[in-house]
């Protein structure tokens, strides 16, 4: 059974077709990519899965578990986590704090701990925030933990909205275009980090890229939609070589 | 002290904790309350019926007032909580004017428009003080638990939130009982120190009043709260000045704040040990910083 | 009698329209309720009376004055208190806030200034009612009507006929596309806000007329905001609808159970529509994209 299946999913905005018959089978511990340019439903497909807004018809299972119709923060306890095309960090927040936000499920004292602190507390915070400093090591953020979120620069903006995700202890991690504004450089860079993490913790990914050759050394599978539809499904070599892909893309990959 | 002074601090504490509901419900979680004068109203006319019907002990009473404030904030929270931040301004604003009008409407009970007379004045200097400090100290201790956390979070960006599995219909939920508590809390006391009540003292001007103090005392920052409610409370009584100008001012000032500093007077610093060991140095280095000039 | 009731509301529902459709266009455009709208329509109704009493204007030049000057305090506002958040993309909250300040300012400057007094408007029309079809219905209701059919008529036209309407309802959409496509922000949203103030202006003027002028009658827009949201936020026929619908149903609670219940009904109105159908009557559907 794979991890994440996605079956003839359909969204509909009104008369837009953002999603067409979407269909996607993640097995556990692989790496796959969706490929398409802007505006070809990509994050539509992620937001789907996360439960931001329901498929007009279609499903997706996770671990067996229908994820259909649940709420976001319902998908996220399951075991997803994402990251945002946009980034989406808490701008008021410390670094630390973005991360040691994300840790609360670690945590297990109630509300009414919260209003008057008991030993438990104490030593469940200091838990969490001993994870949540572990995270930021993991960045090379761990000297700037208190430093304002919304004032780091770019790149590290994006490496510090992943280990957010991280810290949900995820299995299933979907990355929106984690490249995004990076140079070439630093997108190999970022690509190199992806791979560690995927190893380190054991994870599943499903990445939305723009960028083609940024995936093809990275991940087992792609698939290709534009304007919602899926033109193409398969190892990076075959999508290399596929020429509907290669019209679709013609000037894409600069 | 003078029992003009001691007034003054008792109104203060009155404001201060129906603020330090504000503070958590609209500062830190981000949902803006506009009718916490009806959260006051229900609280007030709660105890005060149960002091002069039941005849309940005061800290009896308290709690009956604090208990509705919190009770009623759940029904009401149901279906305004899901909604986008202006349509739940609206709806505070209305639940407010609607418990206004119930009670103008319900004579029998309320008095109606006059209100109820002669309410034993029970509240003195001590004890709210005390109360109010607890209060205080509860606030912020949820604030820097993860709960507080979650619900700043849901302040920022509540579908960043959301995505890390924050439950933010819930957070709401909680900071609004929380603030309903404070609220009716605050309603008995006053009840029960100006010695009178009457649905007029609940109004859309108390509710603003309320919320122009937390956002001069900083969205973010409890201790900034406080100062904002003693500040206002005290200055205008202290000065005597017209009420009406007063309300002038500060219309202008919440939209100085908001053009120019949004975070209000004070951020998001508030007072605690490590802040003022940080202030003492950062006003020592000034010291040794002038000194290199000179030399 | 039934039907004297229903002119009855219509007549105050027009009013509502022509306030909920400003209301409604800042919305639409922006994203933001604006609480200070009430007070602009405050600011209308005391340039119409003081240009009918102290300046002893006729009527028409009453009613131009009055939309211009509300206009411009309308703009003036959003270059004060909303044009900078705009521009540091301050969350919506801010805006808010900003806009119950102003409000605060504006009515109780009022207050101070030209005093608390309810102002009543001079009688311009003939109370003798004209007979239609057997019904009376005053000549102040059918002018207010006309008014507000004209002004609605002329708003549509301008929306959806002229350039600067095409590029409200592009901005509408999208601001910052709408700019990449040579449309000058700050200039739309000036434009919108002259709008929402010449019709705040007019509701305001034909309010002081029916009933009376005071500092604090910007609450009225709070039914505004109710009638938008009863026809569904951010479109501009909505706003007209629920304005109606609002109009008419608050008459008959008013007349057929008790006029203290009827801003309660208004409230729980909106609640019901909140509830059941957030998208108003008309359906507006609005999602947030990740």
């Amino acid at each position: 059974m794979a991890l994440l299946e996605i079956n003839q999913l359909n969204k509909r905005f009104g008369g837009v077709v953002a999603v067409d018959d979407f269909n996607l089978s993640l097995e556990e511990s692989t790496l796959q990519a969706i490929i398409g340019p802007n505006g070809a439903g990509k994050t539509t497909i992620f937001n789907l899965i996360t439960g931001i807004y329901p498929p007009t018809s279609g499903q997706v299972k996770f671990n067996g578990d229908v994820l259909t119709g649940q709420q976001p923060f319902k998908v996220a306890k399951m075991g997803i986590a994402r990251t945002f095309q946009n980034i989406r960090l808490f701008p008021e927040f410390s670094v630390l704090d973005n991360v040691r936000t994300a840790c609360h499920m670690e945590a297990n004292y109630s509300i009414l701990e919260g209003l008057v602190p008991t030993p438990r507390r104490m030593r469940e915070e200091r838990e969490l925030t001993e994870h949540a400093r572990k995270l930021l090591e993991l960045v090379w953020l761990a000297d700037r933990e208190e430093e304002l979120a919304r004032n780091l620069p770019y790149g590290h903006q994006r490496h510090l909205e992943i280990a957010r995700a991280l810290a949900l202890e995820p299995r299933l991690l979907l990355l929106d275009e984690p490249a995004a504004g990076m140079n070439p450089d630093e997108a190999q860079q970022l690509m190199e980090f992806i791979r560690e993490i995927k190893q380190k913790f054991n994870l599943t990914i499903l990445m939305i890229e723009h960028h083609m050759e940024v995936v093809m050394g990275l991940c087992d599978y792609i698939t290709v939609i534009d304007f919602g539809k899926t033109i193409a499904q398969g190892t990076p070599e075959e999508i290399q070589a596929n020429p509907v892909v290669i019209e679709a893309y013609l000037g894409v990959g600069e | 002290m003078s029992v003009y002074y001691e007034g003054i601090i008792i109104l203060a504490c009155v404001n201060l904790l129906a603020v330090l509901g504000l503070s958590l419900l609209t500062g830190f979680t981000g949902s803006f309350c506009f009718g916490q004068a009806g959260f006051m109203a229900v609280g007030a006319y709660v105890a005060t019926l149960m002091t002069m019907k039941l005849h309940t002990p005061f800290a009896v009473s308290l709690l009956g007032g604090m208990l509705a404030g919190g009770l009623i904030s759940i029904p009401l929270g149901y279906p305004t909580l899901k909604l986008k931040g202006d349509y739940f301004a609206i709806a505070t604003l209305g639940f407010a004017e609607a418990i206004r009008l119930l009670i103008e409407n319900l004579e029998k009970i309320t008095g109606g428009s006059r209100g109820i007379p002669s309410i034993p004045t029970r509240t003195s200097l001590p004890i709210i003080l005390v109360v109010t400090i607890v209060a205080i100290i509860m606030v912020r201790s949820y604030i820097s638990s993860r709960h507080g956390r979650n619900c700043v979070a849901v302040r920022e960006d509540e579908i960043a939130a959301q995505a890390i599995a924050i439950d933010t219909f819930r957070y709401k939920q909680i900071s609004f009982v929380i603030n309903g508590l404070l609220a009716g809390l605050s309603g008995a006391f006053l009840a029960h120190y100006v010695g009178f009540i009457q649905p007029s003292m609940f109004g859309i001007q108390k509710s603003t009043e309320l919320i122009v103090m937390v956002i001069f005392g900083g969205m973010n920052s409890v201790t900034g709260a406080i100062v904002a409610a003693a500040v206002l409370t005290g200055l205008p009584e202290l000065l005597r000045a017209a009420a009406a100008w007063r309300l002038v001012a500060y219309g202008a000032a919440v939209v100085f704040i908001m053009v120019i500093r949004p975070q209000g007077l004070l951020g998001t610093w508030e007072l605690s040990w490590k802040n003022i060991q940080r202030l003492w140095q950062g006003i020592k280095s000034i010291g040794s910083h002038t000194n290199k000039a000179k030399a | 009698m039934i039907l004297q009731q229903i002119i009855n509301g219509i007549s105050i529902g027009a009013v509502y329209a022509l306030i909920a459709v400003g209301y409604s266009l800042v919305y639409s455009v922006l994203n933001f309720s604006n609480f200070a709208h009430g007070e602009i329509l405050m600011i209308g109704s005391y340039i119409g009376f003081y240009a009918l009493t102290k300046l002893g204007m006729p009527f028409w030049a009453a009613i131009a004055l009055s939309v211009i000057g509300a206009g411009l305090v309308a703009v003036a506002l959003e270059k004060i208190g909303y044009r900078p958040l705009r521009l540091r993309l301050a969350p919506s909250l801010y805006f808010m806030i900003s806009a119950m300040g102003l409000s605060i300012f504006l009515q109780n400057f009022t207050i101070v200034t030209i005093g608390p007094n309810f102002r009543t408007y001079p009688d311009i029309f003939s109370t003798t009612p004209i007979e239609i079809f057997g019904l009376n219905i005053g000549r102040l209701d059918l002018i207010i009507f006309a008014i507000t059919a004209i002004s609605l008529v002329l708003l549509t036209w301008f929306i959806y006929k002229s350039k600067f309407g095409n590029a409200i309802r592009a901005a509408s959409y999208n601001m910052r596309v709408a700019s990449l496509m040579g449309i000058n922000p700050d200039l739309i949203v000036s434009i919108v806000f002259m709008l929402a103030g010449a019709t705040a202006g007019i509701g305001g003027i034909l309010f002081g007329m029916k009933y009376t002028v005071y500092p604090w009658m910007g609450v009225l827009t709070i039914k505004a905001f109710i009638a938008a949201v009863v026809g569904g936020l951010g479109s501009l026929p909505g706003a007209v609808l629920g304005a109606f619908v609002l109009g008419i149903t608050e008459t008959f609670t008013a007349a057929y159970i008790s006029s203290a219940f009827r801003d309660l009904f208004s409230f729980a109105l909106m609640i019901l529509i909140i509830v059941i159908r957030p998208g108003g009557l008309l359906g507006v559907v609005a999602t947030e994209k990740a």
